[in-house]
């Protein structure tokens, strides 16, 4: 009996010529499903009432309320921008400060017509009608009464040719902003970063909290790091609105408040003296306090002027910020990752000293290269070196002794130390993007390229060539290190923060003080390798280092060669000797020698941190001066 | 096959009632849009020819067949949100539109009515006097999926939408009281799991809700603003186009999610109450259909589809009237918005279609 009726509830028609399988409601399931929808159609009914009982409260019984309260709606409130926080160097200079500037906007509510009005701002503005464009529609949500900011930061051509056409152009207006200004110039644009518009992403962050779309925050370096403290917080300005949405007078203004300033370790004149003297190279340039890790100074080069972004980058700027030869846009001092070269001997000595596997006189002869099986291994100098102990293996940069170092070690005690000496890990600045560089190990080795270890690679490692790789900040924290006795600091870019000591060298106290007389005699000795450094009336201490880009059969000394495939520079110095008070790290990405290239430019940020050290000439006067008067009184 | 029957098996008053919503919305866009100053009513209207056309279309086959293709039907919903998460177009940080260069579809829209064929089809299928909780996991599994994919646009109100439509099937299929109970109980269980896996924004949606005044710069903004605008409309309201909250731009989004408050506030109590009413006519209408039914497939499409629009009602303007926190879930026909139109005019149009092949049912 079921089965038949299965039969007639469950059949199989065909309609339009396709199969169709069809399953009828029986009549028990008939009677359910009348009962399912008229619970539906209850609760459609509640739905319907909770609706209409919601609309009875809000429109009728509170509808004079509500009413008053769009009447009194004709009050607005306007956003005022706080000025953002200063940035100055450590004796107050300011880096960047804020300075009112011309924005052109569009009032939609203005406008009659606006593919004509685009039509007409563009060539003004040197935009094209889809960059407008563009920018209308990213504001499409805001209400029409507020100015959709089009050129930001106008210049005063822009500026003339629109004001002189402002009754022309209806619902174009000029409105006043504060804006970075750079008195100096862009300084330390990669420490420091830049400002843009604010993305959607960054608006859903807690640190974006006070930021609303078009407000310019910081997108890189410093200004993205200590956003919160610089944005400070907006104010309003309470306006009434006729019914047509005219201002009819200003109710209430509450001020924002500005953002606080930052001092910065940065000191302006070394940081410039760095600047102009990477102006023509490229490469990175960073000068540490060795007593407590500030930093004085860190530039990279090709630098790039901040202000573009908060205007809007062109296409043609944004080709030459993304050059993949030059980078401006990478912070080479944290960023970049190079062979440190020779300057990579002041481990490897310090390392054969505490390991016992030298001692300060015992002596290798060098012949200009070295045996390892079949494998020969030049030195720098063709002819060799001769007899050579550790003094002049510095001072001369001596491969053939350090390679001889480097095998006796072997490359598990060297990785020890180079770690040690803070390479292969972020020295913990605090801006994004630091690169943590490479210390290699037979382990890493086997990992990354399913080979084990050759000894050979040893050899090279030994001179900082091959798979090691560090940042400029990273060298420069290592000479600070040698500098103070040991001590790792963490670099710190601002004034007033307690020095943060992160670690201290592995090796004996001894060590580095027998190491820092031959690290002078690099460039006071008549042999150093870095003579063109020397100043006159301070001792310095330091190390050339030389990278290569890629392998020569023969060294090549030849100038045509093509840039890119040249040897990086590199240099690493203190001063003055006896109580270091700087520390300057220096890569010239294919400069050649670290001697010659990379060494003035150390001397040049030295210099300048030197003659800052003298007493100024007004003081001279004045103590002269007091002298003289001193002599009458005798 | 007779056309004169199928003709007079045509729902007229259901479609009275839809023209008069559309008739009501295009109004309705004409001051949102002047407000604006973007030509939405226009669009719209496009939007409506081009979707009542889609309704005849639809009207011209059996529906019995789409049972046949559910799964293609099923393959095309997945395919089009994995498109849109792909190649999708972002704004304002969510991706859900697929640009069509003429049109942006946003696949969340028609990816609603595809489910529900789907469910139905699939429920029809299994044939079940009562579903108990392992019954469940096929279908939950199918739903499960293009939830997650809308989810992640980040769409959260077409996502919940999808599974409270699943539910609403659920429940016309009968569900034992002990599977009823458990799923509930589980649900109680998983909602500080779902405050947990919330995005901040959402979850500062919800605390708004709760608390609007809190921050009425910020998102607090849109429900205090709304509440204004429909209170202040009263019995009769301020007029057509003289609806000072939108025309003075205080109120966002009036073309879309918060048309319902525009309308409230230039027509008032009267106004508002006749738009509800002649939508919950017309849903009423759709559950006769239901109701009447004999074929499964048909029915739960019915009531499916009934449901979509129905929890759409009844979410926005719960929302625009602040019962609700703000989700982006448009009131069907009256928010502007092609995908949403047209999706909405199809499933009417299956609607239909069900209710004009009723007679050849009962014939074979």
């Amino acid at each position: 009996m079921k089965k038949s009726e299965d039969k007639k509830n469950n059949s199989k028609i065909k309609v339009f010529g396709t199969k169709i399988r069809l399953k009828r409601f029986d009549y028990k399931e008939l009677d359910q499903r009348l009962r399912l929808v008229t619970y539906a159609r209850l609760f459609l009914f509640l739905c319907f009432l909770l609706i209409c009982t919601r609309l009875w409260y809000l429109q009728i019984l509170k509808g004079n309320q509500f009413k008053a309260l769009s009447e009194k709606n004709s009050i607005k409130y306007i956003r005022l921008q706080p000025y953002r926080g200063n940035i100055l160097d450590c004796s107050g200079r300011l880096i960047a400060g804020v300075e009112p500037s011309f924005n052109i906007g569009i009032v939609l509510k203005d406008v009659k017509n606006v593919e004509w009005l685009i039509e007409r701002l563009a060539p003004l503005l040197q935009l094209s009608p889809t960059d407008i464009r563009m920018k209308l529609v990213a504001s499409k949500n805001q209400p029409s009464y507020l100015p959709i900011i089009v050129r930001r930061d106008a210049t005063w051509e822009e500026l003339s040719k629109v004001e002189a056409r402002l009754f022309e152009l209806p619902g174009v207006v000029v409105e006043v902003a504060p804006s970075r200004q750079y008195p100096f110039g862009p300084v330390a644009p990669h420490l420091l970063g830049y400002l843009g518009e604010v993305s959607l992403e960054q608006l859903r962050q807690k640190k974006f909290a006070n930021s609303r779309p078009g407000d310019l925050v910081g997108k890189s370096g410093i200004e993205l790091r200590h956003q919160e403290e610089l944005s400070g917080i907006s104010g309003y300005k309470m306006i009434e609105i006729d019914a047509r949405g005219r201002l009819v007078k200003v109710l209430k203004i509450k001020k924002p408040q500005p953002g606080k300033d930052i001092q910065l370790s940065l000191n302006l004149d070394i940081q410039l003296a760095a600047e102009e003297a990477l102006s023509d190279k490229v490469g990175a340039v960073v000068a540490l306090d060795p007593r407590n890790g500030k930093i004085l100074a860190m530039a990279s080069s090709p630098k790039f002027d901040p202000k573009i972004f908060a205007r809007g980058v062109t296409k043609d700027e944004w080709k030459e910020l993304n050059n993949p030869l030059l980078t401006p846009l990478v912070n080479k001092a944290i960023q970049g990752q190079y062979s440190p070269g020779s300057t990579f001997k002041i481990v490897m000595a310090s390392a054969g000293l505490n390991e016992h596997v030298i001692s300060p006189s015992s002596t290798f002869f060098c012949n200009g290269s070295f045996k390892l099986g079949r494998r020969r291994f030049r030195c720098w100098k063709k002819g060799g070196h001769g007899q050579t102990n550790l003094y002049k293996a510095l001072v001369q940069s001596c491969d053939v002794y350090f390679y001889n170092i480097g095998l006796k070690l072997g490359v598990d005690r060297i990785s020890k130390y180079a770690k040690g000496f803070g390479l292969g890990e972020k020295t913990g600045i605090d801006i994004k993007g630091e690169k943590s560089g490479l210390v290699p190990t037979r382990k890493w080795k086997l990992r990354r390229f399913k080979e084990p270890w050759q000894k050979g690679e040893t050899v090279n490692y030994s001179i900082g060539q091959g798979f090691l790789l560090v940042t400029p900040i990273q060298l420069a924290r290592l000479i600070s290190a040698v500098a103070n006795g040991g001590k790792l600091f963490r670099p710190e870019y601002l004034l007033n923060t307690e020095p943060n000591l992160q670690g201290i060298v592995p090796v004996k106290s001894w060590i580095l003080r027998t190491i820092i007389p031959a690290l002078k005699g690099v460039i006071s000795d008549k042999h150093g390798t870095a003579r063109k450094c020397r100043i006159e009336g301070l001792e310095i201490a330091g190390k050339t280092g030389t990278a290569q880009v890629i392998k020569q059969k023969k060294r090549r000394e030849d100038e045509k060669m093509a840039w890119r495939y040249k040897d990086h520079a590199l240099f690493v110095a203190f001063a003055p000797v006896k109580n270091p008070k700087i520390a300057v790290a220096v890569v010239i990405e294919h400069g050649g020698h670290g001697g010659s290239a990379a060494a003035p430019v150390a001397r040049a940020v030295i210099d300048r941190w030197f003659k800052l050290q003298m007493p100024k000439p007004s003081t001279i006067i004045e103590q002269t001066a007091q002298k003289e008067k001193a002599k009458v009184h005798g | 096959m007779d056309k004169k029957r199928l003709l007079k098996d045509l729902d007229l008053p259901l479609l009275l009632c839809l023209f008069l919503i559309m008739a009501l919305g295009f109004i309705n866009l004409w001051s949102a849009s002047a407000a604006s100053g973007y030509p939405f009513h226009i669009k719209q209207l496009q939007w409506y020819l081009i979707g009542t056309g889609f309704m005849c279309a639809v009207c011209s086959f059996d529906y019995r067949k789409l049972s046949n293709y559910s799964g293609y039907i099923y393959a095309i919903t997945i395919l089009l949100l994995i498109i849109v998460m792909v190649a999708g177009k972002k704004v304002s940080g969510s991706q859900r539109w697929i640009s069509l260069g003429f049109f942006n579809l946003q696949p969340s829209e028609p990816a609603k009515l595809l489910m529900v064929i789907v469910i139905s089809s699939f429920l029809a299928r299994e044939d079940k006097e009562q579903f108990g909780l392992t019954d469940l996991i096929k279908p939950s599994l199918l739903v499960f999926i293009p939830f997650i994919l809308i989810f992640k646009q980040p769409d959260l109100g077409t996502g919940l939408l999808i599974l409270i439509i699943f539910a609403s099937l659920v429940y016309f299929v009968r569900l034992k009281w002990s599977t009823f109970v458990t799923i509930f109980a589980f649900l109680l269980c998983a909602i500080p799991l779902a405050w947990k896996i919330m995005k901040p924004y959402q979850r500062k949606r919800i605390e708004i809700f709760l608390n609007p005044e809190a921050d009425p710069f910020g998102g607090g903004w849109h429900v205090i603003q709304s509440k204004i605008a429909v209170g202040s409309g009263g019995l009769y309201g301020k007029g057509f186009m003289q609806g000072t909250q939108a025309q003075l731009n205080f109120l966002p989004e009036v073309h879309t999610d918060f048309a319902f408050s525009i309308w409230s506030e230039e027509w008032g109590f009267v106004g508002a109450v006749i738009l509800i009413s002649i939508y919950f006519l017309f849903l009423l209408r759709c559950l006769n259909i239901a109701q009447n039914t004999r074929d499964k497939f048909g029915s739960y499409l019915v009531f499916g589809i009934t449901a979509m629009i129905f929890w759409q009602v009844v979410i926005n303007t719960f929302m625009v009237l602040g019962l609700l926190p703000v989700v982006g879930i448009p009131l069907p026909l009256i928010s502007y918005g092609g995908s949403s139109v047209i999706t909405t005019l199809l499933g009417t149009g299956l609607i239909l279609n069900v209710k004009l092949r009723r007679s050849l049912f009962q014939g074979s």
